[in-house]
């Protein structure tokens, strides 16, 4: 794994005398003026936005990061408790509207320096080659600009620096992992156990945790509790796991500055920095390139926020594709009641994966697929769960007090792209004057289809594996798309560089240009996509 | 009445642990056992209606140790939301303050006294009544919303709170001790077993 250091090292630049945040690092980090016209800002220290700042800075561009939320320090901004982490959450104001609205904040929206992958499970697995051509093969979706193949190398390069642990993975290109798969608790029994009885393959993994130490990366200590931001520094995010190499190669980070508007020169149709706001001040960074990496949401809106006498419906938005295509994953979750104790918060909630159910099976009414993961909700969210099925009182907390006894398996049902899932701007403003965003978004039949199909296979996993009762919530997990990656300006906002259509130094490089999602958590796919948008930048 | 329930895990005392917490964590969690910050959220008026409200969605026994309504208005004053609000329902606060409002008139109108001056049984029948509702408007709420509002906040206090952690089994924080028993019925010296299940 040498090679992984000699070209990201960032988990050797971490503290190893049991702190995990190099202070000096960021102490000393290079800072720029305002008025350096610098190679080019990043709009959002996220999944692709920090892989963006690492790739630009180790190529020795000046490049100064922006994120709305903290510089985060584990030991002391995060705590073991699930109450105690809703700051790990971008919890501004948005409204949620359509036939099927979905639920935002702790389900699919970070803030801060790590981005959403702070609060990720930890699922690393990459797309089919399938899912760059839904289109061609199975007549819904869209094809990608790109194909599979495209990505591969970046896949290797992330899944080697990240690193992600599993078994030789059989699914879409098989490949094998970097690091060994991790042992399993209760939950992951209970899934391999079922699925093993009903002839399906499950695997362990993968899980962007290392299986033992990591350059300064201690081995994680199965606590269970990733969904609230990883104190040990074993889980992968990009404040571990790019942050620090990209400072270490004269990249800036200003945190607690939040992007109000991307400026375009009327005359020369070219992007000149970021209008921000810091400490209540309003303030301009004036830049080269403008890549802009706030996600699915925050994305679309300050594009929409941009508009100007050029762009009068906003950014990039001149054939009406800014904010459409929005995706999530339908994410139902199935729990089983076992004479056994499972004791589910026991270890991560990543554990073991099938992807049986991924592809287009001919015999099925609906198109694409789904994967079946463990999930392992904690008791806040167990809650919600037990709430879900109508029970309250008495009865809410009799049903609560037998958690330790119940398993979780969640899907992530492909939803298909559709124009009116988008986002525009509401009337409502947030503290800074600004629009927030609302995201309207509604299901497809085959979208039903699929939450009803994966339903159905989770229940009989359970009770294969021996469970008495099950339970299911219905509920939705990630966020793809809002300005998608297109071969032309008329279907999409960015080519297949992640270079917008309308401004040619204007870059987009986060989970917002996929095209399609597959059944796959997208953490990954979105750092190869920027890892490979990088290198096209910078030739 | 809050019904006496069966005690699973006799002894069971997640909070006992607090010493091989990290201090952010132990902060953050001990915190929750000594007294709420006061009222700033709800009025006096709102504080009745919604002790009796979560007294009965979550079967509160009278010398309960979480002080949920508390918690709720600690949230709302703080505007820590989940990071969202339904289109048709207005932002977290102004919908308790509405949906409030409207079991304090449920109750005038169908007992001539005040949601939090009646009895149990006749609280949980027009609390049940909103939940039954469907998509018919309540005081101008769609009431499956109000409700997943209402079980959010509610749920949130409670199971946030290491009393709430004892009766399930729950050890709370784990760090840095982290588990090393894993797998089915695997317990650590510090989790105890149920007692009462199966």
């Amino acid at each position: 794994m040498s090679g992984v250091r000699d070209r990201n090292a960032s988990a050797w630049l971490l503290p190893n005398d049991g702190t995990r945040t190099n202070h000096r690092l960021r102490r000393d980090m290079r800072r720029f003026e305002d008025s350096d016209e610098v190679d080019a800002v990043v709009v959002g220290c996220g999944a692709g936005g920090s892989v963006m700042l690492q790739r630009l800075a180790r190529r020795g561009w000046h490049v100064v990061g922006f994120d709305a939320g903290p510089f985060w320090d584990p030991d002391t901004d995060w705590v073991s408790d699930e109450a105690g982490s809703h700051h790990l959450y971008w919890t501004e104001p948005r409204v949620i509207s359509g036939s099927d609205p979905v639920p935002m904040g702790s389900n699919n929206s970070g803030r801060g320096v790590g981005g959403s992958m702070v609060h990720f499970a930890g699922y690393a697995p990459r797309f089919h080659p399938s899912d760059f051509r839904t289109l061609s093969q199975d007549g819904v979706g869209a094809d990608w600009p790109i194909r599979y193949e495209a990505l591969r190398p970046y896949y290797t390069e992330i899944e080697q620096e990240l690193p992600v642990a599993g078994d030789f993975w059989p699914w879409g290109d098989p490949h094998p992992y970097p690091h060994r798969p991790h042992r399993v608790s209760g939950n992951g029994e209970v899934f391999l156990r079922g699925a093993e009885k009903m002839g399906i393959t499950a695997k362990v993994g993968p899980v962007a945790i290392p299986n033992g130490r990591f350059g300064n990366r201690p081995h994680c200590i199965y606590r269970g509790f990733c969904l609230q931001g990883c104190k040990v520094n074993a889980k992968a995010s990009p404040l571990i796991t790019h942050v620090p190499d990209a400072l270490a190669h004269g990249a800036e980070i200003r945190a607690d500055c939040m992007v109000t508007r991307v400026e375009v020169d009327e005359h020369t149709g070219l992007a000149t920095g970021v209008h921000y706001i810091k400490d209540g001040r309003r303030r301009f960074q004036r830049a080269r390139i403008v890549i802009v990496a706030g996600y699915s949401i925050e994305t679309p809106r300050l594009l929409l926020n941009s508009a100007s006498k050029r762009f009068p419906e906003g950014l990039c938005n001149d054939f009406d594709q800014v904010g459409r295509y929005l995706m999530v994953q339908g994410a139902p979750q199935t729990a089983g009641r076992f004479d056994e104790e499972v004791r589910m918060y026991k270890a991560p909630p990543p554990e073991v994966m099938s992807e049986d159910f991924y592809e287009t099976d001919p015999g099925k009414p609906y198109r694409r697929g789904f994967a079946i993961q463990t999930v392992s909700p904690l008791p806040i969210t167990w809650a919600e769960h037990v709430a879900a099925q109508g029970h309250w009182g008495a009865d809410l907390r009799e049903r609560m007090s037998d958690y330790v006894h119940w398993a979780c398996l969640g899907a992530l049902c492909e939803f298909l792209p559709s124009a009116e899932n988008r986002v525009t701007l509401s009337r409502e403003t947030d503290r800074n004057g600004l629009p927030v965003a609302d995201f309207s978004y509604s299901q497809t039949d085959n979208d039903k289809m699929l939450m009803k199909a994966a339903r159905g296979v989770m229940e009989e996993i359970l009770h294969a594996a021996g469970a008495a009762d099950v339970i299911t919530i219905g509920r939705y997990a990630h966020l793809v798309g809002g300005a998608r990656m297109a071969a032309d300006e008329r279907h999409g906002v960015v080519d297949s560089d992640c270079r917008t259509f309308a401004v040619r130094n204007l870059y987009i490089a986060d989970g917002s240009v996929l095209p399609t999602q597959g059944s796959a958590n997208p953490a990954l796919t979105i750092m190869a996509v920027a890892a490979r948008a990088a290198d096209r930048l910078t030739g | 009445m809050a019904a006496t329930r069966p005690n699973r895990f006799p002894g069971f005392d997640a909070a006992s642990q607090w010493r091989h917490w990290d201090a952010a964590t132990a902060g953050a969690v001990m915190k929750r056992l000594g007294p709420p910050p006061p009222f700033r959220y709800f009025t006096p008026d709102e504080q009745s209606t919604a002790v009796a409200l979560c007294d009965r969605l979550l079967d509160l026994e009278p010398d309960c140790p979480v002080n949920v309504v508390a918690m709720i208005d600690s949230r709302l004053a703080e505007a820590e939301t989940d990071g969202w609000r339904y289109e048709d329902m207005p932002e977290d606060g102004r919908a308790w303050s509405v949906s409030l409002a409207g079991l304090k008139s449920d109750a005038v109108d169908r007992f001539q006294i005040p949601f939090a001056e009646l009895d149990p049984p006749s609280q949980n029948s027009i609390i049940g009544a909103v939940r039954k509702l469907g998509s018919e408007a309540w005081h101008g709420l769609p009431p499956d919303h109000v409700w997943s509002l209402w079980t959010r906040y509610a749920c949130t206090a409670f199971y946030g709170h290491p009393f709430g952690w004892n009766e399930i089994g729950f050890p709370g924080p784990a760090y840095p001790s982290g588990y090393k028993n894993l797998g089915l019925d695997a317990r650590e010296p510090r989790e105890k077993a149920d007692e009462g299940g199966a």
